[in-house]
């Protein structure tokens, strides 16, 4: 003790200057202990969700090559049969997404086409709203439905990570009463203090007081702050290198998954995770092959591929799901974009994933099969997609709690995961 | 304490006793007509931001000297895309973008004219922008200065009015570029004027969609998908000259939908041309779910983010008195018994923008003109003029109360009572003396920055901090730090 002690001391001058702290200060943080870490969860399943916030044109992603109404709507922003990788004949890959056919190939991979909400809004906030709370049509809804997952699976064990949201807000999605993580930069995610003993003391004043005197939301967020704090400790995030030469692209939704890859190697109990990637909202200029929707595409391609290479056998416990509120108008509009439409596509990657397939009924672009006569119609319910991975992935059983005013029917699972 | 922390971005030091020695009501009512208050502090400090002397074209020039520039760089084989361009030009460019972020958080921490300040806030996003969208990077200042700013107190209308003609609104929401289909100029557009994108045909949607639901009517506000496109139609032609040299509002005639409309029910007659638009707009400004919807979102501003019926129903009478004055409005909350209710006081958590404001407030910290303290804002998750969606930064608390912001406000207290914060000195001595009696110390602390309602809990806590340190200068800093950290600093 006197060591260590004696040591925080000579140390403390440093914290003195910026902190504007007294030594004793420091010198008392040494003996400052707090209660052990409660045990990581074992190896479980993981959902990771992305949110193409903006209403991503399903059609431009995994492109109907094999239909001519495709290049008939679309003169200035088709996808040039020449181009698309093809996947089945008449879907294929835009051609900034070769990078996930290997994951295709391999079976990792499916996409979802014609899915989106029966509710017909066609506003953004809305649309993303009805999707994070999963009751479509009812805004009264207080909370997200991967938080009621978590608030009904009462098997797992409550870390503090067990879900996580990166970026600095907390997601609709994540928003309810079991215990959900905001994170920003998993580096600088604590109290700042040029000292690790400084660091935790102030840590222990800040614990203290919003345990005393925190109400409401205040309260439990800062408790969850806490838990967390202590977790990261452990693991370190400052040392981590992506594995099998893993390459994430630059800018945030390559950080977000790369921090996610972290966690779940750092077997610190993250079962659900989230993110958000923006700028599908392409009203003007969308591009085809090459453009705005390819930059953004090229981005998401080279992210999921650096996730699985990092992941590596890990990508056997993982499931990765898109998301988007709607999709676009079959139609181009007069400014060589699209506006908002109504059914999109979404991608499943993973171990777990029946892959190598688009699935969902596809009800054709022909004009009289559209909804409201210009848009791609629904035929998958989204709860239906999202019950199936809750269910068959992560083996949720109460799927009507968490998707409450809707039957999940397995018949209607679009079959997404390997049974 | 409450209308400081409600109208006003909370108190600075004896605020809050000046406040009570004038009479509170008397001091509301004086910042209900900010043009009488004085304000020479802000009006010498704007004189040092020098984005103000350049207006939209000298900064689409400005803007379009560092694209310039970048291209040259390419074309000379500087391919490093992902390096920050350092070019003087585009440090100029970095710079005024970061000026008017701080600018809005100077004005808030300085302003005397406080409650017009929150409705500046309240407004930009009511009829929010997206700063970093194509035209709209040198559009948004010119957005702030001379279409938010001269009507936030003034009439609902004349407000919406200005929006939908601004330059910056045109552009955001895409209705610059909406024209009747089939609809051709009559003259040819030469492709640099097009911003080489050649013409465009059709209408465009989302202005009339985000119009009604966000800026009016409201998302419940009786209107279809079909009245979003007779909007959208009464709407082509409403467009900019030479946007990319930061133009002016335009109509184009040849672009405007020459058929007949029909929104909500009302005929538009054709021929009208632009006052088509003018005339939608007041029915609009004036509508019954217009003045619920913006009625509601003032009192989840001012009163509770789940506001009582009772306040919303004052709002919207004096609405209808006032044909939309929003003084009036802001009068009637502010006198309602809702405002002053024991369950609305403290209900309130800062924003973002709230928490530093009031915070530098707190501790008598002038912000400089450096970005720091809007760099600040941004980092606990609400950056500038930079919500991407038409909607605005959020009122509700769960939209900012999570973990990881917590503990960045908690950092950003220490950092702004320990002076590590440059750009925003902190002069404690206007909080509390510099004294070896914690009690005392705590005392003042809890009177100056938080009116008397620091828990008994945080002052132990804070008490046992200080008990052993030594230097009552130290011990003061970390005491203003903890408490400005805290819990009861985080509401409002």
């Amino acid at each position: 003790m006197s060591i260590s002690r004696r040591v925080f001391v000579k140390s403390g001058g440093l914290a003195l200057f910026s902190l504007g702290l007294d030594p004793l200060f420091l010198a008392r943080a040494a003996f400052a202990s707090y209660p052990v870490p409660s045990s990581p969860a074992l190896s479980r399943p993981i959902l990771v969700c992305l949110f193409q916030r903006g209403a991503v044109d399903g059609l431009n992603m995994i492109v109907p090559h094999g239909d001519p109404m495709y290049y008939r709507e679309r003169p200035r922003i088709a996808v040039p049969d020449t181009d698309v990788v093809d996947l089945d004949g008449y879907f294929g890959l835009h051609p900034r997404l070769a990078a996930l056919k290997p994951l295709w190939d391999a079976k990792r991979l499916a996409a979802i086409h014609a899915i989106g909400s029966p509710d017909a809004t066609r506003s953004h906030f809305d649309a993303q709203d009805y999707m994070e709370s999963g009751t479509p049509g009812v805004k009264a809804t207080l909370d997200g439905w991967l938080n009621r997952y978590c608030q009904h699976d009462r098997e797992h064990q409550d870390t503090p990570f067990r879900a996580v949201a990166f970026g600095p807000e907390l997601p609709r999605i994540l928003a309810g009463t079991a215990p959900s993580l905001a994170i920003a930069d998993l580096q600088a995610f604590g109290l700042r203090a040029p000292q690790p003993a400084a660091r935790d003391r102030l840590t222990r004043a800040f614990e203290e007081l919003y345990a005393g005197s925190a109400t409401g939301l205040l309260s439990a967020s800062s408790r969850e702050a806490f838990e967390a704090v202590q977790t990261l400790k452990r693991v370190d995030p400052t040392q981590y290198q992506p594995a099998n030469g893993a390459d994430y692209p630059r800018g945030k939704l390559g950080k977000a998954m790369l921090e996610i890859a972290q966690l779940i190697k750092a077997d610190v109990g993250l079962q659900v995770a989230f993110a958000d990637v923006t700028g599908w909202d392409t009203h003007v200029n969308q591009g085809a092959s090459e453009g705005q929707l390819a930059a953004r595409l090229a981005e998401l391609g080279q992210t999921l591929t650096a996730f699985a290479q990092d992941l590596g056998e890990k990508l056997e416990d993982v499931v990765v799901l898109t998301m988007s509120e709607f999709g676009r108008t079959v139609r181009e509009n007069g400014n060589s974009g699209t506006d908002h439409g109504h059914a999109t596509a979404m991608l499943v990657l993973g171990g777990p994933v029946n892959g190598g397939r688009v699935l969902g009924k596809w009800p054709g672009l022909d004009p009289a099969s559209r909804f409201e006569g210009r848009d791609v119609a629904v035929t998958t319910d989204f709860r239906d997609l999202f019950a199936e991975v809750l269910a068959r992935h992560l083996g949720a059983r109460d799927l009507s709690a968490i998707f409450p005013g809707f039957t999940p029917d397995p018949a209607r699972f679009p079959g997404a995961i390997s049974a | 304490m409450h209308a400081l922390d409600r109208l006003a971005y909370g108190p600075r030091p004896g605020e809050i006793e000046r406040v009570a020695a004038a009479g509170v009501l008397r001091w509301i009512d004086a910042q209900l007509a900010p043009d009488k208050i004085d304000d020479d502090t802000v009006a010498r400090r704007e004189r040092e931001f020098d984005v103000l002397t350049y207006d939209r074209g000298d900064l689409a020039r400005l803007y379009a000297d560092v694209q310039r520039a970048r291209q040259e760089r390419k074309r000379m084989g500087d391919t490093a895309a992902d390096k920050p361009d350092d070019s003087p030009i585009a440090l100029k460019g970095r710079r005024f973008a970061a000026q008017v972020q701080q600018l809005a958080v100077v004005r808030a921490a300085l302003s005397e004219r406080q409650l017009y300040e929150v409705m500046v806030d309240f407004w930009t996003n009511h009829f929010n922008v997206y700063f970093a969208k194509g035209a709209d990077r040198f559009l948004t200042p010119d957005y702030i200065e001379h279409t938010i700013r001269p009507h936030a107190m003034g009439r609902f209308e004349d407000l919406l009015i200005a929006t939908a003609r601004s330059p910056a609104m045109l552009f955001y929401l895409d209705n610059w570029e909406s024209v009747a289909p089939g609809a051709s100029p009559p003259f040819p557009l030469s492709a640099r004027r097009r911003g080489g994108q050649g013409v465009r045909t059709g209408i465009n949607e989302n202005y009339a969609r985000e119009l009604l639901e966000l800026h009016t009517l409201g998302v419940d506000g009786g209107y279809d998908q079909h009245d979003v496109i007779e909007v959208a139609r009464i709407f082509t032609g409403w467009s900019i000259r030479r946007p990319q040299q930061g133009g002016d509002f335009e109509f184009h005639d040849w672009a405007h939908d020459t058929g007949d409309k029909q929104v909500l029910g009302i005929e538009f007659e054709r021929g009208h041309g632009m006052d088509e638009g003018i005339h939608l707009l007041k029915r609009l400004a004036n509508h019954p779910a217009t003045m619920h919807h913006v009625s509601r979102k003032l009192c989840q501003r001012f009163v509770n983010d789940d506001p009582p019926d009772g306040c919303v129903d004052d709002a919207v009478a004096a609405w209808q008195r006032s044909h939309g004055d929003i003084r009036d409005v802001l009068r009637a909350i502010f006198h309602g018994p809702d405002f002053w209710a024991v369950a609305n006081i403290r209900a309130k958590v800062k924003t973002p923008l709230e928490f530093v404001v009031s915070a530098a407030r707190a501790v008598g910290a002038e912000p400089d003109t450096t970005p720091r303290l809007a760099q600040v804002v941004a980092r606990l998750g609400e950056p500038l003029y930079l919500h991407v969606a038409p909607d605005g930064y959020p009122e509700r608390e769960d939209a900012w109360v999570n973990s990881g912001a917590l503990l960045d406000r908690m950092n950003a207290a220490v950092a702004l009572a320990a002076g590590r914060l440059p750009g925003a000195v902190a002069t404690l001595d206007s909080v509390a003396p510099v004294t070896p009696d914690p009690e005392q110390l705590i005392a003042g602390i809890d009177d100056r920055i938080l009116g008397g309602t620091m828990s008994q809990n945080t002052k132990r806590v804070i008490a046992e901090q200080l008990s052993d340190i030594t230097d009552p200068v130290q011990a003061r800093a970390l005491a203003v730090g903890l408490a400005i950290g805290g819990p009861e600093f985080q509401r409002q």
